[in-house]
């Protein structure tokens, strides 16, 4: 914490296979995957681990496995899987941001890849049975949420004063469940009830989000509507502007061959063409 | 470590006994209870838990490097047995095959291949190899051996649950031969790991019979006594 690169819009493209979270950087191009992130910014000597202890460093590893294992997945069910979730929210709110024409595809290539991958991990019994998914699971992920605010107790970060990759994380994970405006919040309502893990993601987003005061979810249709500083927000907008008058180009004159308004007749128009101009050659020499 | 008597079994179908599929799995009265969590829960209901004396940040520590192992370790084994080629045909595929006659050995080892790796798919472990694999245990054991340290159990001078889960793995890959000893060096490395092992061993396994079968977390496998 402490880097600050410039945020613009979300827009997937022209990341490695759509992936999320994504840097782009000067000299290695765009990485997109977490860990290589972490070692990219390591290289460049930004490391917010730099100040642990040994059993800190080994207390990290053990709340990332427990986050990534316990909450994770059910918070992937809970924006991705679970029916009212997301097609009220989740789908609308990824399709306002991607732009066209991905908005169409991308959603729903991701729903299904999340899907498969929640049902590669928690089998088949857990996807069918509703009731023990939520017994079981998601009482898990309330129990990780309540584990999160014990050890961060009243301290303003899990390590002391300032913050370490451990608070990165976490707030990655508990900032889009507390801000969404989920039809279905179960786990959210859970969240909420912890007060010091509210009252920490606010501080974070205070600290280190300033530009965005408020719903930090909404900041891409607020973005768009800012004038004057549209061009140095979204750099792909020629892009998108060609991209649009080329498929709309391509639409009609797909349209234009497929009904028969217009035909290439290559047989008659080729010695058609060429017979003015041999008309014009004969007047020239019999002139001559 | 809860001094409840119990009786160790092997059995081959093990995994299709259990009702989750997984193995350990307990078998109490007229009640089967598997995985190691809810076996906790199910004890600690009997009025039996090694983890009462723990404050909340303790509890949830604990909680915590239990996930670690079950992630990295657990992982790992699984990735190493039946994602190397050259362990999955030596080593697994006759060991999990033997109690059964051709060709349902093969077939068997085959799907329990093919399951194995659809999940290391979908967790992100497929495209690993094997040194990242190592590496990763390494880690691990590194986290387990600083928040040991000095002491004789996790959390201080008493066995929890957590002590039971790594002795249960640690011991398992000391043990257990395979084609190389890469993954019981990365152990071996740290000493106050394998002084831990071999304490938990003298306490509470001496004096059973040689060839019984310690428990193991993730397959019916047998395993030899650490010598």
């Amino acid at each position: 914490m402490g880097v600050h690169p410039p945020f613009h819009d979300c827009s997937p493209l022209p990341l490695p296979a759509g992936h999320l979270p994504a840097l782009r950087t000067q000299d290695e191009g765009t990485i997109s995957k977490p860990q290589q992130i972490i070692t990219h910014l390591r290289k460049q000597k930004y490391n917010a681990d730099y100040d642990l202890s040994a059993t800190q460093s080994a207390d990290t590893l053990a709340f990332v496995s427990l986050l990534e294992e316990k909450l994770l997945p059910v918070l992937i069910h809970t924006f991705w899987v679970d029916a009212k979730n997301y097609v009220e929210h989740t789908r609308k709110w990824y399709a306002e941001t991607i732009p066209f024409p991905l908005n169409f595809f991308l959603p729903n290539a991701m729903h299904k890849r999340h899907l498969e991958r929640l049902q590669l991990m928690w089998g088949d019994d857990y996807m069918e049975d509703e009731e023990k998914l939520e017994k079981e699971l998601y009482r898990e992920a309330r129990e990780c949420l309540t584990l999160l605010s014990q050890r961060l107790g009243s301290q303003k970060f899990f390590f002391g004063d300032s913050p370490a990759s451990l608070d990165a994380l976490v707030f990655s994970r508990l900032a889009p469940l507390l801000k969404a405006k989920l039809p279905n919040g179960k786990l959210q309502q859970h969240l909420k009830s912890l007060q010091n893990l509210c009252n920490y993601c606010t501080s974070i987003l205070s600290l280190y989000f300033p530009w965005d005061r408020g719903d930090p979810l909404t900041g891409a249709p607020r973005a768009a509507g800012t004038d004057g500083s549209e061009a140095e927000e979204d750099p792909h907008k020629r892009r998108k502007q060609l991209l649009s008058v080329l498929v709309g180009l391509a639409a009609m004159l797909g349209y234009a061959f497929l009904s028969g308004i217009v035909s290439i007749q290559r047989g008659s128009v080729g010695p058609a063409g060429r017979q003015p101009v041999t008309l014009e050659e004969e007047e020239e020499e019999e002139e001559e | 470590m809860c001094n409840l008597p119990i009786r160790v079994i092997c059995r081959a179908n093990a995994e299709y006994m259990s009702p989750s599929g997984k193995v350990p799995f307990i078998h109490v009265g007229n009640q089967v209870v598997s995985e190691l969590g809810p076996i906790v829960q199910f004890v600690k209901a009997k009025g039996h838990s090694l983890s009462d004396g723990l404050d909340e940040v303790q509890k949830a520590e604990m909680k915590a490097y239990m996930e670690l192992v079950n992630n990295m370790l657990l992982t790992a084994e699984l990735y190493l047995q039946w994602c190397d080629d050259v362990t999955v045909e030596e080593i697994t595929h006759p060991r999990y095959g033997s109690p059964y006659p051709w060709p349902l050995n093969r077939i068997l080892s085959y799907q329990k291949q093919w399951e194995v790796r659809r999940k290391m798919k979908a967790i992100g472990w497929a495209g690993k190899t094997l040194e990242q694999v190592l590496e990763d245990v390494d880690q691990c054991c590194q986290a387990l051996s600083q928040r040991l340290g000095t002491q004789p159990y996790f959390f201080n001078k008493q066995p929890t649950e957590l002590d039971a889960l790594v002795f249960g793995h640690l011991f398992t890959i000391l043990t257990t031969q395979l084609i190389t000893d890469e993954l019981s060096e990365k152990v071996k490395n740290y000493s106050n790991l394998t002084a831990f092992c071999r304490r938990i061993e003298q306490q509470y396994f001496e004096g059973h019979d040689k060839d019984s079968c310690t428990v193991s977390v993730q397959s019916s496998k047998k395993s030899s006594l650490l010598k």
